[in-house]
């Protein structure tokens, strides 16, 4: 069991140390491994408010809609104001993830349609009660595609001009493939994450994707690595992170291990980051979420497992 | 019948040197009594012969009670040992001493259990506070709530590895630089080029004149959960998502309506007319659809409308209400 009670409480991020003058003969120098991550102090939010960042992929089954319920409600954790909107128009499946399944009545087109009022669309968390869901239409129902993109600009307009104030971020998870709803979903975008896996398929989808975010004109782009496994990556059998970053030329919000807990947290609608006690794939969505508070991106990311070094006194529990 | 039994404590056993007598509580069946005899206390032939008689007397009445009765015999054997109490109580002067070291430790012992019930009432039996206190767990509880003072990430201190979850990792430098994301956005500029679709059309409809063909949309009749129709104009829509106070829009329509063909048929009833009348029936239809009908428009229509109509009322409307009621009437016709 590990105790940080000996640790520093200041601010824990390192820095690489001053740049000594080039040399006359440039050598090829190691980079310094600069460790990013956070854990014991509040987050800065960086940005104007609300953040409205969308989470696609290209691809299906990803894990998008898991990126979205972890990422969204770590920063309901960290103390921003969070609506997570479900844009998967025709398969919506955040509000299972969520375990909100039971209590969504109303829809945005409901709200369209003038059946109810948007503060009645919105699904608040009673776990975390700054954390807001809000679903885009029923399963069956159609959107009228012809204001669905606008829909969402009004929507995020009146979100900004509510009595309870501005919410920090507005999450939106986008369907997969580059159909009318993935249009829908970006329009009201400053940002965007792009969830990949390493493999060849993900990562064509992805780059495609990264293609239309930046023809429309959505240039903060970074990506999430999903499903990664270090053994894997150690047997040469799965392309490491840095091949990823290198064939997409994207920078790093957060690299996620495979991990089973992901499964289980989904049937039980009950999102990974607040499993006790925590997972490797939760504390990485954790980190994530803390560096797309910040505006940051990974400057090392964990390549392999490595034996634990055992100390003199680890037989007595030290 | 009562029967009585006598034991005597020799005093070569060592017993103490007044006589003592012992009633226990009477049983039914049986009466218990101990005599100890000290050699001062009766003398000569006449002790010699009492404990012949004595002896003689409990040998019996054991073989006695071990066919009668077990417990009976128990009692009987305690009785024949000599007691260690009453060789500590030789002593005169000691027996207050005794008492005192007795009680007080009667009385630790209630003062233990009561601390230790009031400690266990703040720690709940089962919870990690209580495994770490009874060694069960080495360290005090995690605050894993807390997203602040997460324990389980930990960066070595090389800077080189990080431990998470118990297992290290190496770590290596992100090696990205601004120059290669440049190279690769330009890339991505050349190969797709693409304007987001403005404009969504229904397959089969012509362009208008003043719309660029790349930011068409074409939406077939068939798909699976966009449509080019819809119910409410584009204003509408967007006073709706604006609304912050009152009755939705939808809703206070429907009731206006309600209320109109209330009203109607109470000046109907007025004049006692038993005919429907069909032109009546109109207004009760949504009042607010402004554009004509498509072809394509009908059967997706029914289908919203549909939806629509199914959903419960609004917490506005108690489901007491007349209007309420009347509108599930309402819904329910053709």
């Amino acid at each position: 069991m590990l105790s940080l009670r000996f640790l520093p409480s200041t601010n824990f991020q390192f820095h690489t140390p001053k740049t000594p003058k080039p040399p006359r003969f440039p050598t090829p120098k190691p980079l310094a491994v600069r460790s990013v991550l956070q854990w014991n102090r509040k987050p800065e939010l960086a940005g104007e408010t609300p953040r409205v960042v969308v989470i696609t992929s290209g691809k299906g089954g990803v894990g998008k809609t898991t990126t979205t319920a972890n990422i969204g409600l770590s920063l309901a954790r960290l103390g921003f104001s969070v609506v997570a909107i479900d844009a998967d128009v025709g398969l919506r499946n955040l509000d299972l993830l969520l375990g909100l399944e039971n209590r969504v009545n109303y829809t945005v087109v409901e709200v369209l349609n003038g059946d109810c009022r948007l503060d009645q669309a919105l699904v608040r968390d009673k776990r975390w009660s700054n954390f807001e869901l809000l679903c885009i239409s029923k399963p069956r129902s159609k959107l009228p595609i012809g204001f669905g993109g606008k829909a969402l600009i009004w929507l995020v307009d009146a979100l900004k001009s509510r009595q309870e104030g501005c919410p920090d971020f507005v999450i939106i998870d986008c369907p997969a493939g580059i159909d009318a709803g993935f249009i829908t979903a970006i329009t009201p975008a400053n940002e965007a994450v792009l969830v990949t896996t390493p493999d060849i398929t993900s990562l064509r989808d992805a780059d495609r994707v990264t293609g239309l975010l930046e023809c429309d004109g959505i240039r903060d782009i970074k990506m999430i690595v999903n499903r990664v496994r270090t053994d894997m990556i150690k047997g040469e059998d799965m392309m490491s992170v840095l091949d990823v970053q290198e064939m997409l030329g994207l920078a790093l919000l957060g690299v996620i291990p495979e991990d089973s807990e992901v499964i289980r947290s989904t049937n039980r609608g009950y999102p990974l980051v607040l499993n006790k006690p925590p997972t490797l794939a939760g504390l990485a969505f954790e980190q994530a979420a803390w560096r797309l508070v910040e505006q940051d991106s990974m400057k090392a990311v964990m390549v392999e497992e490595e034996p634990k070094k055992k100390g003199f006194f680890s037989f007595f529990g030290g | 019948m009562t029967t009585s039994y006598l034991v005597v404590l020799r005093p070569e056993f060592g017993l103490c040197n007044a006589p003592f007598k012992w009633i226990p509580p009477q049983s039914p069946t049986l009466k218990f009594v101990l005599r100890a005899v000290d050699a001062s206390a009766i003398s000569g032939s006449d002790r010699r012969a009492a404990q012949d008689d004595d002896t003689a007397k409990t040998e019996t009445t054991i073989a006695a009670t071990t066919v009668k009765d077990p417990h009976g015999k128990s009692q009987a054997t305690v009785g024949v040992f000599p007691l260690v109490v009453f060789a500590m109580k030789r002593q005169e002067g000691s027996s207050f001493a005794i008492g005192i070291v007795i009680a007080a430790t009667f009385f630790v012992l209630a003062v233990r259990i009561y601390l230790g019930r009031k400690a266990r009432a703040s720690r709940p039996p089962g919870s990690v506070a209580d495994l770490v206190r009874r060694g069960q767990l080495r360290t005090r509880p995690l605050k894993y709530d807390d997203p602040f003072n997460n324990p389980l990430v930990k960066v070595g201190k090389s800077n080189s590895t990080v431990e998470m979850c118990g297992k290290v990792y190496r770590l290596a430098p992100v090696t990205l630089t601004e120059e290669q994301q440049a190279i690769h956005q330009k890339r991505r500029s050349r190969a797709y080029q693409w304007k987001r679709p403005t404009v969504f059309l229904k397959e089969g409809d012509s362009i208008p004149p003043d719309v660029d063909p790349d930011t068409v949309r074409w939406i077939p009749a068939n798909h699976p959960f966009a449509t080019t129709a819809s119910d409410i104009d584009e204003d509408l829509a967007q006073n709706n998502v604006r609304q912050k106070h009152g009755v939705p829009f939808r809703i206070q329509a429907e009731h206006e309506a309600l209320q109109r063909k209330l009203e109607a048929l109470q000046g109907e009833q007025k004049l006692n007319k038993l005919v429907i009348d069909s032109s009546n029936a109109k207004d009760f239809e949504r009042a607010f659809k402004s554009h004509p009908k498509s072809p394509e428009r009908g059967e997706e229509s029914l289908l919203n409308e549909h939806v629509a109509n199914s959903k419960a009322p609004l917490p506005e409307w108690p489901p007491n209400s007349s209007g309420s009621t009347l509108s599930s009437e309402e819904r329910q016709k053709p």
